[in-house]
């Protein structure tokens, strides 16, 4: 409560900032003390994930304005890595010689494909699904970027270059599973700890990895590069003039949230148990977007929590068709009145409510002039 | 050399329909700067609207397609009337209010009519097939071809040779000195939103015989013909009617030479390397900032 305290320090601002994303953290970690259901815990597990992915297209469309319809694309790049590296810890059933996969076998692939090779080390396609996405946004940024490409044509460029990896996932079936992704995958095993789908070990991994990227995002937003790309937003050619090089400051950003949406992608993998097309399918990749304006695109936790809550309804109410087929027509219309009437999504409802709440009660004890001269000015 | 013809055909069949489809996004797209990504339901509403006034009513296709017409523009009137015009300065977020809205429509149809495949019949009279330089081509494509070129012609004069059109082009080029002049801008986009929709529709109703009509067909339509008004160049017309035939020959060329797949893959990416070197298209002359 930041207004209750006359000459409040930048140490005391920024405890206030953190509060919301802490609370939320500590939540997500309680909820396995109260929901005693494995298969609960692993659907819920699968919304955070789907949170994490939706954090990471807040940075770089809320904080950068880059508005990133291919953001799916790093989520599925991400989840393949895992997923071919999962796949080839598996027991041969079907395999031939060198435990190829079963697909490839099928498709009377021979030998292991060379970008298949290195996938026998964890590490290395742990690495791969954090560095692969990265690298690749920041390939497709310095060319969108350098070329001061800006506004609709970076959403039209995104989501055409993700249709496009999609389409060649599908039609390279003998070497990536094609429509049917990977599956049968074996489990996800670190220092000794098995992380099954449906077990603890496997929800606090996500839980730790939504703490995780919640504070490497809010660390980026609060650091000078963060707040350059502010700026970038808010008025790019001022930046230019200034002697910045706009195009790297966005480059890094569009990185930075393919790298967290690449993490999201490989938590993915473990959650489901397979890596399908439809992970950097257009129909995700757009359902991103819906969560995150609903929840707030300018708030890391609102996007988060704008997942988790979206998603978590859709999943509900999927047990029946007609539910589902209801609930979408809502979600389109919710969607059309919040951008148009809620441009910042409920996380910018919140502050407004929690500010009002504020006023109210100092009002109330009549020390109206100091609360009103502290709230930051939001339009 | 048949082969060849047959090819420059197909392209052209291809091409006329890229042409119809894209004809209305283009006008929107050029003229208000919307990216409408509901423009594919357009689409799908003018081909239910084909199916209901045939079953229904009775009606044969090329009878209904007036009423069809302004079914779908009022559609576009009322949207462009209570949900774009609210967001003007926004136009990164009229992308996304114009595909909340398509969910809407797309959820409509299916919760409505179902989503059970649908088939419109083609006109009797169209039905059989005729000879286009020794080959033979189904007469409903070849009256296709010319139904795209006659609308492409009937929205150029609209927009060169009639008031409306030139208060549009008026607001295009200064919104607030067109206003000055007492030219109600609010209207003029409502009427031009609600025409590129008619177009859409229309779109829809004729492209029905030859397609099976279900609620999520028109979100293959949206992405062809945002390439075309791409590739064609915003606000240039003529640039849409040579970039409709330069696709509808690419595609059909290379789904020839190689697959569907790669064909779909070569031409995204094509449209990417020309958005980033030549984002105003292939066929625009560059203007003064």
């Amino acid at each position: 409560m930041p207004s209750h305290v006359p000459n409040s320090s930048g140490l005391q601002r920024l405890i206030a900032q953190l509060a919301p994303l802490l609370i939320v953290c500590a939540i997500v970690f309680a909820l396995p003390v109260l929901l005693n259901n494995d298969f609960l815990l692993n659907k819920v597990a699968r919304y955070l994930v789907l949170g994490i992915l939706t954090v990471s297209l807040g940075l770089s469309w809320g904080f950068g304005g880059i508005l990133n319809l291919g953001q799916a694309m790093s989520f599925g790049l991400g989840s393949y890595a895992m997923a071919m590296a999962l796949k080839l810890k598996t027991v041969p059933v079907h395999t031939g010689a060198s435990g190829l996969p079963d697909f490839m076998v099928w498709n009377n692939v021979q030998h292991l494909p060379w970008f298949w090779e290195p996938f026998r080390s964890l590490t290395f396609a742990i690495a791969a699904g954090l560095i692969v996405p990265a690298l690749v946004a920041a390939a497709l940024g310095w060319f969108m970027f350098r070329g001061r490409v800006t506004g609709v044509y970076v959403s039209i460029i995104t989501l055409a270059t993700m249709v496009v990896i999609n389409l060649v996932i599908i039609d390279q079936q003998s070497y990536t599973g094609g429509f049917n992704g990977i599956t049968d995958l074996a489990q996800l095993e670190i220092f000794g700890v098995a992380f099954d789908a449906y077990g603890r070990a496997t929800y606090y991994l996500v839980a730790c990895c939504v703490l995780l990227s919640l504070l490497v995002a809010f660390a980026f937003t609060k650091s000078k590069a963060g707040l350059i790309v502010q700026a970038i937003r808010d008025h790019e050619s001022r930046v230019r003039y200034f002697g910045y090089d706009v195009a790297l400051y966005q480059i890094f950003v569009f990185a930075l949230s393919a790298a967290i949406a690449g993490l999201a992608g490989m938590l993915y993998t473990v959650v489901m148990e397979f890596a399908s097309p439809t992970f950097l399918g257009v129909q995700l990749s757009l359902s991103v977007v819906v969560w995150c304006a609903v929840g707030g695109r300018q708030s890391l936790v609102g996007a988060f929590l704008g997942a988790v809550l979206v998603a978590g309804m859709q999943g509900a109410l999927s047990e029946s068709a007609a539910f589902l087929e209801t609930w979408t027509l809502v979600m389109g219309a919710l969607f059309v009145l919040v951008v148009l009437f809620l441009p910042k999504g409920l996380a910018g409802l919140a502050q407004v409510v929690w500010r009002w709440i504020v006023q109210r009660r100092q009002a109330a004890s009549g020390r109206v002039a100091q609360g009103v001269g502290q709230t930051e000015g939001s339009t | 050399m048949d082969q060849f013809i047959e090819q420059i055909v197909t392209g052209l069949s291809i091409g006329s329909i890229l042409l119809l489809v894209a004809l209305g996004l283009s006008i929107i797209y050029g003229s208000m700067g919307i990216i409408n990504l509901a423009h594919g339901e357009f689409v799908m509403l003018g081909a239910y609207a084909a199916w209901v006034f045939h079953t229904y009513l009775g009606l044969g296709l090329l009878a209904s397609l007036v009423p069809i017409f302004l079914v779908v523009a009022a559609f576009g009137w009322v949207i462009e009337r209570y949900v774009l015009s609210l967001l003007n300065n926004r136009p990164l977020d009229t992308i996304l209010a114009t595909w909340g809205v398509g969910i809407m429509l797309q959820q409509a149809v299916r919760l409505s009519v179902g989503s059970e495949l649908r088939y419109v019949q083609l006109p009797p009279a169209l039905s059989d097939s005729m000879d286009v330089f020794g080959i033979s081509v189904s007469s409903y494509r070849v009256f296709l071809f010319v139904v795209s070129i006659a609308l492409f012609g009937a929205t150029w004069l609209l927009m060169n040779r009639t008031p409306v059109g030139m208060k549009l082009r008026a607001i295009i080029q200064d919104r607030s000195v067109a206003a000055s002049f007492g030219i109600n801008a609010k209207r003029v986009y409502a009427l031009t939103f609600a025409y590129g929709a008619g177009l859409a529709g229309l779109a829809g109703a004729l492209v029905s015989p030859l397609k099976s009509v279900s609620p999520d067909m028109g979100t293959g339509y949206v992405v062809d013909a945002f390439m075309v008004v791409v590739l064609g160049g915003v606000q240039s017309l003529a640039g849409t009617v040579a970039s409709a035939f330069i696709l509808g020959e690419l595609s059909g060329g290379i789904a020839f030479l190689q697959n569907d797949t790669v064909a779909k893959a070569i031409v995204l990416l094509a449209i990417v390397v020309l958005i980033r070197f030549r984002p105003e298209g292939l066929f625009t002359a560059r203007v003064r900032a």
